[in-house]
Formats: C-alpha cells, sequence, structure tokens
C-alpha cells in the first residue's frame, strides 16, 4: 500500500537492476503500463520481481483521451487486468492526445482549450472510468505551443477534473515549463487547481533550449525553482499525496536520484512539521 | 465525438505536421512550439528503429534511412501502443512497399525480418510450458517442443553472412529463432528443410519418431528408412541439447 508521504521513483529499464540489487529503494515505482503490458522473457521476469518488492502506481501514455476516436478498448482489458493483478491504487495520464485518424503518434500533443474540447474530453474520462471501475488521474502536460485554443490552461483543466469526477495528478515541473514557455504566473496557476482532487504529484528535471524554451525532457536534475514549486503547492494543498521522482533518461550516478528522492522526503518532513505546529 | 469541426481540423493538422514535417498552419499555434514537436516525435521514432535495427542502419546510406523512417511516420497509421512492437509495423512497411527494389538491396527485408525476429524472441510473452519428462523414447515418444520460438523462411540468408555476401548464397533458408527458458538467451539455428518438416511434424502435429519416419517412407517411395531414422535420431539429439525440444511430453505418451 502507498502512502500519502510517500516518494517514489520511475522504474525504467536502465536502472532496473538498481532496484532489484537494493542500490536504490523508492517507497514505490511508476511505469507505463504500454511497456511492460505483453512481455514475456527477461524483462517480464524482471517486471515481476519489482512488483513483488514495490507498490506499483501506473502512469499511461497511450489513451490519448484528448483524440477524436474512441478509446482503445482492447489495451484497456488488458490495462485492467494489470490494476487488479498487481492491486494498482493509482491509474494516471496525460490530458492530450497521441493518437489521430487511427494512426498512433507516440507522444503527447496539446489539446485546444475550447469548450467543445471539454464536453469531449469529459465524455471520454467517463467511458474510461466506468470501464475501469476505478477514477482515472488526469495530468497536466507541458506544451510548446498551444493550438487554436479559447480558454486559459487552469480553467481548461479545472472545469475538466470538477465536471468529470475524475483526479488530478498535478506536475509541478510542467507548471514550471508551461508558466516558463507561455509566460503566466506558476503560483496563480497552482492556486486556480482542484487542489483538493489531486492525488499525486510529479516533479523532474528540464532542458532550457533557449532564453524562449524550455522542454520537458525528465533527463536532468530537478532545479531549485521547481523544488520551491512543490513546497508552494503542499503549502496550499490541504492533504498529502505521493510524489514521483520522474528520471527518463540521461540517468546520474544513483546517488544523486538518492539526493533528489532525499530532498523531497525534506519538503514533506517539513510540512508535517508545521501541521503539527499548527 | 463531441469536438466541433475546427477543433478537429486543429489536431488533425498538428498530428499531420508531427508526421510529415510539413509547413502547415496549424491555428493558434507559435511556429517555434511546432517545430520542436516535430524535431521530438520524429527522433522518438528514429531513435526507435535504429535501437531496433543496428545493422540495417548501418548497411543503408542516411538518405535511404531517412527516407525509410520520414515515409513510415508519414504514411503508416501505426497501430500498437506498444512502442516496442512498432518495428515489427515499420519491417512489414517495409516489406509491402518494395523499399528493397527501390534501394536495389534484394536481402533489406530479409535483414530487417531477422533483426525483427531478435527483438520478437526477447520479448514475446511467455507461453505456457505443457509438462513433460527429462528422459523418454526418441522414437517411440512425443518430443515437447520450447514453446517461444519463431520458425521464418529467408531468402537471402543474412543470418549465416553479411548482407551484401548473402547475395551469392541466395535460396531457401529456414531459420528458427527461440528464447531459453531460464535464462532468456535468444537463440538461432538454422535447418535443412527436412529438419523442419521433423520440427513442424513434432511441435504442431504432435507426432512420435516412429509414426513420422513411418508417414515419411509410406508417402515418399524409395526412401531409406534406416538413413531417415539415423538423421531423425541426430536431429532429435542435436534439438535437445539446444533446448529446441525441453524433453519428453506427458500428455503425447505412446
Amino acid at each position: 500500500m502507498i502512502k500519502n508521504t510517500n516518494i517514489g521513483l520511475g522504474f525504467r529499464r536502465e536502472i532496473a537492476e538498481e532496484f532489484l540489487n537494493g542500490n536504490i529503494q523508492p517507497d514505490f515505482i511508476e511505469v507505463a503500463p504500454e511497456n511492460w503490458i505483453d512481455l514475456g522473457g527477461y524483462w517480464g521476469d524482471v517486471f515481476r520481481k519489482v512488483n513483488e518488492r514495490y507498490p506499483l502506481i501506473l502512469h499511461g501514455l497511450s489513451l490519448s483521451i484528448g483524440s477524436p476516436e474512441e478509446p482503445d478498448w482492447n489495451f484497456l482489458s488488458k490495462l485492467k487486468k494489470i490494476i487488479k493483478e498487481f492491486n494498482v491504487e493509482i491509474y494516471s495520464e496525460h490530458l492530450s492526445f497521441a493518437k489521430m485518424d487511427n494512426a498512433h503518434l507516440y507522444d503527447l500533443l496539446p489539446i485546444p482549450f475550447k469548450e467543445d474540447s471539454i464536453k469531449h474530453i469529459i465524455k471520454r474520462i467517463k467511458q474510461v472510468q466506468d470501464f475501469l471501475e476505478m477514477p482515472l488521474a488526469i495530468e497536466n502536460v507541458s506544451y510548446y505551443t498551444p493550438i487554436d485554443s479559447e480558454l486559459p490552461e487552469d480553467e481548461f483543466i479545472s472545469r475538466i477534473v470538477e465536471e468529470s469526477g475524475c483526479n488530478l495528478l498535478l506536475d509541478v515541473n510542467n507548471v514550471y515549463v508551461n508558466a516558463f514557455n507561455h509566460g503566466y504566473n506558476t503560483h496563480e496557476f497552482i492556486s486556480n487547481m482542484p487542489l483538493d482532487k489531486v492525488v499525486y504529484l510529479h516533479i523532474a528535471g528540464h532542458h532550457k533550449l533557449n532564453n524562449n524554451l524550455i522542454i520537458d525532457t525528465h533527463g536532468e536534475n530537478i532545479i531549485d525553482p521547481v523544488y520551491e514549486l512543490l513546497d508552494y503547492t503542499l503549502d496550499n494543498m490541504n492533504h498529502s499525496v505521493p510524489v514521483l521522482l520522474e528520471r527518463d533518461f540521461n540517468f546520474p550516478e544513483m546517488y544523486v536520484l538518492k539526493r533528489e528522492m532525499q530532498n523531497l522526503k525534506n519538503i514533506y518532513a517539513k510540512h508535517q512539521q508545521e501541521n503539527v505546529v499548527h | 465525438m463531441l469536438y466541433t469541426k475546427e477543433t478537429y481540423s486543429a489536431q488533425k493538422q498538428m498530428a499531420q505536421l508531427v508526421r510529415t514535417g510539413e509547413s502547415i498552419n496549424v491555428p493558434g499555434s507559435k511556429e517555434e512550439g511546432l517545430i520542436q514537436y516535430r524535431r521530438l516525435f520524429r527522433n522518438n521514432i528514429n531513435n526507435t528503429m535504429v535501437q531496433a535495427f543496428p545493422i540495417a542502419f548501418e548497411i543503408l546510406n542516411s538518405e535511404q534511412w531517412d527516407s525509410l523512417v520520414d515515409d513510415f511516420f508519414a504514411k503508416h497509421d501505426s497501430q500498437t501502443p506498444h512502442v516496442w512492437k512498432l518495428p515489427q509495423e515499420f519491417y512489414l512497411f517495409v516489406s509491402e512497399n518494395s523499399y528493397s527494389e527501390k534501394f536495389k538491396l534484394p536481402f533489406l527485408n530479409d535483414l530487417l525480418l531477422f533483426e525483427w525476429l531478435e527483438i520478437e524472441a526477447y520479448t514475446m510473452a511467455d507461453s505456457n510450458i505443457e509438462p513433460y519428462l527429462k528422459e523418454g523414447d526418441m522414437l517411440e515418444d512425443v518430443l515437447e517442443t520450447n514453446p517461444d520460438y519463431r520458425l521464418s523462411r529467408l531468402e537471402y540468408p543474412v543470418h549465416l553472412y553479411s548482407g551484401e555476401e548473402s547475395l551469392n548464397h541466395k535460396g531457401d533458408y529456414y531459420l528458427l529463432t527461440y528464447r531459453l527458458p531460464l535464462s532468456f538467451e535468444v537463440k538461432y539455428i538454422n535447418m535443412p528443410l527436412l529438419h523442419v518438416l521433423f520440427f513442424e511434424k513434432i511441435s504442431i502435429e504432435r507426432m512420435s519418431g516412429k509414426e513420422i519416419i513411418n508417414q515419411l517412407v509410406n508417402d515418399n517411395p524409395g526412401t531409406e528408412r534406416e538413413e531417415l531414422t539415423s538423421n531423425f535420431s541426430a536431429f532429435t539429439k542435436t534439438m535437445l541439447a539446444e533446448k529446441v525440444f525441453l524433453g519428453f511430453s506427458q500428455i503425447y505418451h505412446n
């Protein structure tokens, strides 16, 4: 079982051995189900072993909740099986689209922030939640250009979460990246989120490409302003939730990831002390 | 779908832009962001294929390789949600669209298949292994096949020679690619046609050695029983040692 103050780390093939030999021991792991469903042989065996050791959160890539077409029910059936088999408590997905005209694109594109998009996505979320018999946690995604948008991003996300009954995975690094790329205030954005619906937080490093654009790479260390944004988010939330450190490539020595996870624990510890004092 | 025509169209244009790199005017977008999306999406597909097909990537010149990746992403509607299965769709796309002829590289399809088979054998879902005995009679009993295998026919023996050299050995080749049950190591065996016949009669038709030999002798007058039996015995010994056969079936037991 995952506790609300737990710090997790994304389970990736490149550092799988470190999890299995105990060199790194997060409170839980997160994987993209698409990368492990149907997999046998060596990696299927590794996946079984790591799941015996750590609680699991699933963070999907291919649901494409913003696609015009119907969800992939065949994939969702397999997903439901894994959710039951490993007692998965949180399944999250991106508020984006990654499939168009029956073709997977294997990365995330931003949805137009519009009234019709809100209606469409609410319907899709409800379909998926009904099928899986559990709430979906939707993540605010980083994006490098808006598309045909009419509403502010914070209103778009809030209304979808409130009106669909889903939960929110708030990625504080994505808030930082988007605020830089699109010129808004991070604190204002966080304050406008439905924080009571947050069930899970993500934090990661990014790459500043130039003075106008940051790319959300998950391939660098977390920078101080992003830690500070997590701190601010927890300040404004009335409850604790698990936090995941995302690192997808350019893996450093394990002590760097351990230090980052310790930093996250320290931020949580500070908030718990404050709550006791208050 | 509850999208308006305009929203649907904007999404379609965005997807078209990342797939083709064409200069498309996506409403309400910033050009620098569009450039980054195309770069990131295209890199993702390219990196997946470079990793999956290292030999083909080495053999093709950069213009040929780039045209395969670009055409695949632009023209093929990828169906799998699992990016690690995408190389199979790439192989099929290249085969079905005659790039081997366009590039004058007749062995290209076989090479891509060979490279995909390694991934497939390494990653394919674990099959149930039927109960088997370690000891048995190679002629009387039915052998139990290691279920994690693929048997393929190649025209160019890219599993035996380099791509260019394989052109000098065009013929009918049968390649058994399989995964060992405990170490998960992927292994290959080049099989003559007679052994393919033995293998299929054992693994698919579940026949014993004696039944196979009787059938072949009856169906092919003039076949030397002793020679065939000796060949079959040598084949099964090797296949047992190589763990293509795991033992002797408990279900199909004479």
